[in-house]
């Protein structure tokens, strides 16, 4: 009777434990632009990232946001015009979708296709890897993004005619919490 | 039809029958249908989701899209396997593997996951809403500065032609021509500094703006230069009249000179404030002014009112590096 009762509770529990869905939270995060221009280098941080992730039936979707107008060089007029050639006031967000199966983030390092939105385009960059490091719940990622202004069609700015390198790595520190 | 052709047309007939029955039931039974239900993880029925099948041995697509009821139904496949994209607005696309067999009716059900929106992240929707005209507003805006920084940039062709032709116009034997030449020289270079003047005061501000940097070095210089740029030339036309007239330069008009180079040198350190690295313009004017002033320590740490307090080591580090140079990690100035 017992063996009956047991088998019948794991036919009905089973189904239920494999549809289980987990969630990841943004903690806390650094994003830093880094812009190169013959003459000069500048960086601008924004620390206004949000990010949730959903993982179900071994696949995990994650989506992270950040405001345009949250980065900051330690220069307003450098801030007011990188926001007025990302268009930052038509498109105030860049946001960053993320696919990939649940297993792989037990991975040291982590490879992500990146579906980017910003500046009114998307584009996508292929096998990013991440660096992930565990301390209980919570997972701290790490790592660079090779985005290029051409790929967002934004008119690059320029000093003494000379335009600033298409090359804009973004650097990415994160801390995600798991939660149920 | 005669009595010949009539007696064979029963056996023509049921041939005909034999050759085409089966023809006929050939071409219903080989095609098979896929069909099933789309609904969302709480098993919701989705609407108006479309279903893609693809023939994965030919690539050939065949769509369809669910009904109110969430049903879709795709007749007519021919047997092989078939990769099934499910998209709908507000979900993610899901992606399914199935292999039809003559003749058969398949069913596949999809639950879709719903996408994550900025909303799910907590963002207010003004946050996350574009403004056309706030947008069009930092266009004006940087367009005008733009033109503000290149007059600027010209303006220093005639400003220092005029500080050198201004060392041949004074004294007393210098001839006319000389002070002809430097007062149009001076007159091109007032003209063009309003120009460039106008851009900067007349582009639009953007509220809510936190000024720091340079640019607030840069905007202090201007009530030195600004000022410079007024008297200046109202000097150097009295003093032209007065040599005019025969007559030795005198009185207020003899200050020409100094507020001439005072002026200069504030147009020179503004255009130089956004051009390099924070606090090396102020750290270089300290420099300078310790030099001739042997009373006064160089200090490493002085600031005059951008942010060198916050970097200032880092500053002096790199300006003191051989390396570095003053270019290295400056200040960028969109053109």
């Amino acid at each position: 009777m017992n063996k009956k009762l047991l088998i019948a509770f794991l036919l009905l529990a089973l189904p239920a434990i494999a549809r289980a869905q987990s969630q990841w939270d943004l903690e806390k995060s650094t994003v830093t632009y880094h812009v190169s221009h013959p003459l000069h280098e500048s960086e601008g941080t924004s620390h206004a990232a949000r990010g949730k992730g959903v993982c179900q039936a071994g696949q995990c979707d994650f989506l992270i946001a950040v405001p345009v107008k949250s980065f900051d060089s330690g220069d307003s007029n450098r801030d007011l015009h990188m926001l007025q050639v990302t268009r930052g006031a038509q498109f105030p967000m860049v946001t960053v979708r993320v696919h990939l199966p649940e297993a792989d983030l037990t991975s040291a390092t982590i490879y992500c296709d990146l579906e980017i939105q910003f500046a009114g385009q998307t584009a996508t960059y292929k096998r990013i890897p991440f660096q992930a490091v565990t301390h209980g719940n919570d997972t701290e990622i790490t790592g660079t993004i090779p985005m290029r202004v051409s790929d967002f069609k934004i008119d690059p700015p320029k000093l003494l005619t000379v335009p600033i390198k298409n090359d804009v790595p973004v650097r990415v520190e994160m801390t995600w919490q798991r939660g149920k | 039809m005669n009595q010949r052709t009539a007696r064979f047309a029963p056996g023509i007939a049921l041939l005909l029958l034999f050759i085409l029955i089966p023809t006929a039931l050939r071409a219903q039974t080989s095609g098979a249908t896929l069909s099933g239900t789309i609904t969302d993880a709480a098993g919701k029925a989705v609407a108006n989701a479309k279903v893609s099948v693809k023939n994965l041995a030919t690539n050939q697509s065949t769509d369809a899209e669910t009904n109110s009821a969430g049903s879709y139904s795709v007749p007519n496949l021919p047997p092989g396997d078939y990769e099934i994209s499910v998209s709908a607005a507000g979900f993610d696309t899901k992606v399914a593997k199935v292999t039809l067999v003559e003749a058969a009716n398949q069913t596949l059900n999809v639950a879709l996951i719903a996408s994550l929106s900025l909303q799910d992240l907590g963002f207010p929707t003004a946050e996350t809403q574009g403004n056309a005209a706030e947008q069009a507003r930092l266009n004006k805006r940087s367009h005008m500065l733009q033109v503000h920084q290149r007059l600027g940039l010209i303006t220093t062709i005639p400003l220092g032609a005029t500080v050198i032709s201004g060392f041949f116009a004074g004294g007393k034997t210098t001839s006319s021509t000389n002070r002809d030449l430097h007062a149009a020289l001076g007159s091109a270079t007032t003209g063009l500094y309003v120009a460039s003047a106008y851009y900067a005061i007349f582009a639009p501000k953007i509220p809510g703006t936190k000024v720091e940097g340079n640019i607030r070095l840069h905007k202090a210089l201007a009530w030195i230069h600004g000022p410079g740029m007024i008297l200046t030339p109202i000097l150097g036309e009295m003093a032209f009249n007065q040599r005019s007239k025969g007559e030795r330069v005198h009185g207020i008009a003899r200050l020409h000179g100094q507020v001439a180079i005072i002026t200069a040198a504030a147009y020179g350190l503004a255009i130089l404030s956004v051009s390099l690295k924070s606090g090396t313009v102020s750290k270089s004017a300290h420099a300078v002014i310790a030099t001739f002033d042997r009373k006064r320590p160089l200090s490493a740490n002085a600031s005059t009112g951008n942010n060198a307090q916050t970097d200032g080591a880092q500053n002096v580090e790199a300006h003191r590096s051989p390396e570095s140079g003053f270019l290295k990690g400056s200040t960028f100035y969109p053109d």
